[in-house]
């Protein structure tokens, strides 16, 4: 069993974003399906912690409802990620809940990128924007994202359509997932404790100074 | 004093009053710190603690400076940081600045060592944030030696080599005052406190209890790992934060803009949210009994409880009323309440006597061991 989460970056209902990422996420899960990987999916809408995201930003922790989107995401094997494209990038609730999630949290995740936009011009936003920053949180974010402009939902002419490049996007990151298989959740609590201890081993034992530790 | 240690712990920030927008001058909150020190003895507590900062909007730079001048002017309360900078310090400075304090106040001295989270102040110091925690250990295992051998030879990495140094004063009566480990967020606080059997100090407020519960847990392990005691005997400390009114509806009215204003959690979520998150009460001297000895069900019995009392621009008039209904409300009830069902072997509050007995005893070789009711009386 492989677990998915999708993350939707959209604002409004219905959002196109969160048409791309359940097209996107059906498409993986039939490419899985072809090696017989059954897979299982949750989708995470950032609209309704907006303000759970802000706050976190404020005050340096998440309330339950961001926490347990937190855990959703460290416990997947993999990443679906949509955001809309606004000015030239990512949307910045998008960011933001990136911003949040705790650190190494995308450790060794394989990330599949998307996003949507009013015209076909905004399409390098995931080399731009999304590629880096998921690279940057040292996830491995597979080779081929799908942008989808708002035509892209309208007749296709002559251009490779919605579907075929959803498609292959899905079967490059099956593969991937298949690759890396079942992800070790990383523990930086643990992590900390255990250079800590190493670190405490090399200085002076307790009571060896002669002196009594009461 | 017996059991639990009950006390105030103050950043120092110079904050204005949102109701006026006017700030105090850092003369006025400097005055302000001492005569809310003075009221905490006049009211009952046991304990002052001062932070120490190195940049505005703070003041408390200078913490023995602070301290000394208030041991001048108390009898019996016990000062203490919250926290002194182990980092960016020296240790030897550290080491000379409570032993003349711990001579000045006859004893009642006791610090909290923290790593400071201000990246700049590290390098005005000469170090550096990336190195926080092997500094930490460096600076803590040499100050350690400090105060318990007569002559120091010493090098390391971060600070210049000591060849036949003595401190001087050596500590009152040859015992260190005792140390806490204060700790935000990060797990290896508890372990440098587990592995000496130090103190450990969770600052609790601002963060859910979850948090705090499963450092305390951490804590108590580590202690009990490394030989100091059972796990229920390592020596804990927590903040509060609270804001109390007679009636409850009168306290969120009157801290609300304090609250909605404040720095560090201010413009966030609201005051309801955050006091039903993190330790925060505000409410009637009753909830604030209640709210806090419930702090014992997931840290256990522990030895000192302190309270944010004086931040956000509260004027001062405001928090020296909040520290009369401390002391004539809260207190009396936690000091009983905090006895009842608290097992025989739950160490009391180390203080410089219970150090000094505990080390006379110790020094004998078959005197008389000092007996958990002689260390409760």
């Amino acid at each position: 069993m492989t677990k998915l989460t999708v993350i939707s970056g959209g604002l409004r209902q219905p959002s196109s974003t969160r048409l791309l990422a359940d097209r996107i996420t059906e498409a993986v899960e039939a490419e899985l399906a072809k090696f017989n990987i059954t897979a299982s999916s949750s989708t995470i809408e950032l609209r309704p912690l907006g303000r759970a995201i802000i706050d976190a930003m404020l005050i340096g922790f998440a309330n339950a409802e961001l926490e347990s989107a937190f855990e959703t995401v460290a416990n997947a094997d993999g990443l679906i990620a949509v955001t809309p494209a606004f000015n030239v990038s990512y949307s910045g609730l998008f960011k933001s809940f990136f911003d949040v999630l705790p650190q190494e949290t995308l450790s060794d995740m394989p990330v599949l990128i998307a996003a949507t936009g009013g015209t076909e011009r905004h399409s390098l936003v995931l080399e731009h924007a999304l590629r880096p920053m998921f690279s940057y949180l040292h996830a491995i974010v597979a080779p081929t994202g799908v942008y989808a402009a708002t035509n892209d939902f309208g007749a296709q002419d002559g251009s490779v359509g919605l579907t075929e490049r959803i498609s292959k996007a899905a079967n490059d990151f099956a593969r991937l997932l298949h690759a890396c298989g079942t992800r070790t959740r990383r523990d930086v609590f643990t992590e900390d404790l255990a250079e800590m201890e190493r670190l405490l081993a090399a200085a002076p034992r307790p009571g060896e100074d002669g002196t009594v530790e009461d | 004093m017996s059991g639990m240690q009950f006390g105030i712990f103050t950043v120092g920030d110079v904050t204005p009053d949102p109701l006026t927008g006017v700030a105090p001058s850092e003369a006025e909150r400097i005055r302000a710190m001492v005569a809310i020190a003075k009221k905490a003895e006049e009211v009952g507590l046991d304990v002052f603690a001062t932070g120490e900062h190195h940049n505005p909007p703070f003041v408390p730079s200078s913490p023995t400076t602070l301290l000394g001048y208030i041991a001048a002017q108390t009898e019996r309360l016990i000062l203490s940081t919250s926290t002194t900078l182990i980092t960016t310090n020296d240790p030897v400075k550290i080491a000379e600045d409570f032993s003349m304090l711990q001579h000045l106040a006859a004893g009642r001295v006791d610090l909290m060592l923290g790593r400071g989270n201000t990246g700049p102040v590290y390098p005005w110091f000469g170090q550096d944030i990336r190195a926080a925690i092997p500094l930490t250990v460096e600076h803590y295992g040499l100050l350690r030696r400090l105060w318990r051998e007569k002559v120091v030879d010493w090098s390391g990495q971060y600070r210049t080599p000591l060849q036949g140094f003595t401190l001087a004063p050596q500590p009152l009566d040859g015992v260190p005052p005792f140390v806490w480990h204060g700790s935000i967020r990060t797990p290896e606080v508890a372990e440098i406190a587990a592995y000496y059997g130090d103190g450990f100090f969770a600052n609790h407020i601002f963060w859910p209890p979850s948090h705090t519960r499963r450092m305390v847990r951490l804590y108590r392990e580590r202690f009990e790992h490394y030989g100091h005691g059972s796990g229920d005997q390592a020596i804990v400390g927590l903040g509060g934060h609270v804001f109390m009114r007679p009636n409850s509806q009168d306290a969120v009215a009157e801290f609300r803009p304090y609250f909605d204003n404040a720095p560090v959690y201010g413009h966030g979520p609201s005051l309801e949210d955050f006091a039903a998150q993190t330790p925060l009460t505000v409410g009637s001297p009753q909830q604030v009994i209640d709210r806090t000895l419930g702090f014992r069900d997931y840290a256990g019995d522990y030895q000192r409880q302190f309270f944010l009392v004086d931040h956000a621009g509260l004027p001062l008039k405001t928090v020296l009323d909040q520290l009369d209904l401390l002391g004539e409300q809260v207190l009396p009830v936690l000091r009983k309440e905090f006895q009842v069902g608290r097992p025989k072997h739950v160490p009391d509050a180390p203080t410089h006597e219970s150090l000094v007995r505990a080390k006379t005893a110790d020094a004998k070789p078959s005197g008389i061991q000092p007996t958990v009711q002689e260390q409760q009386s």
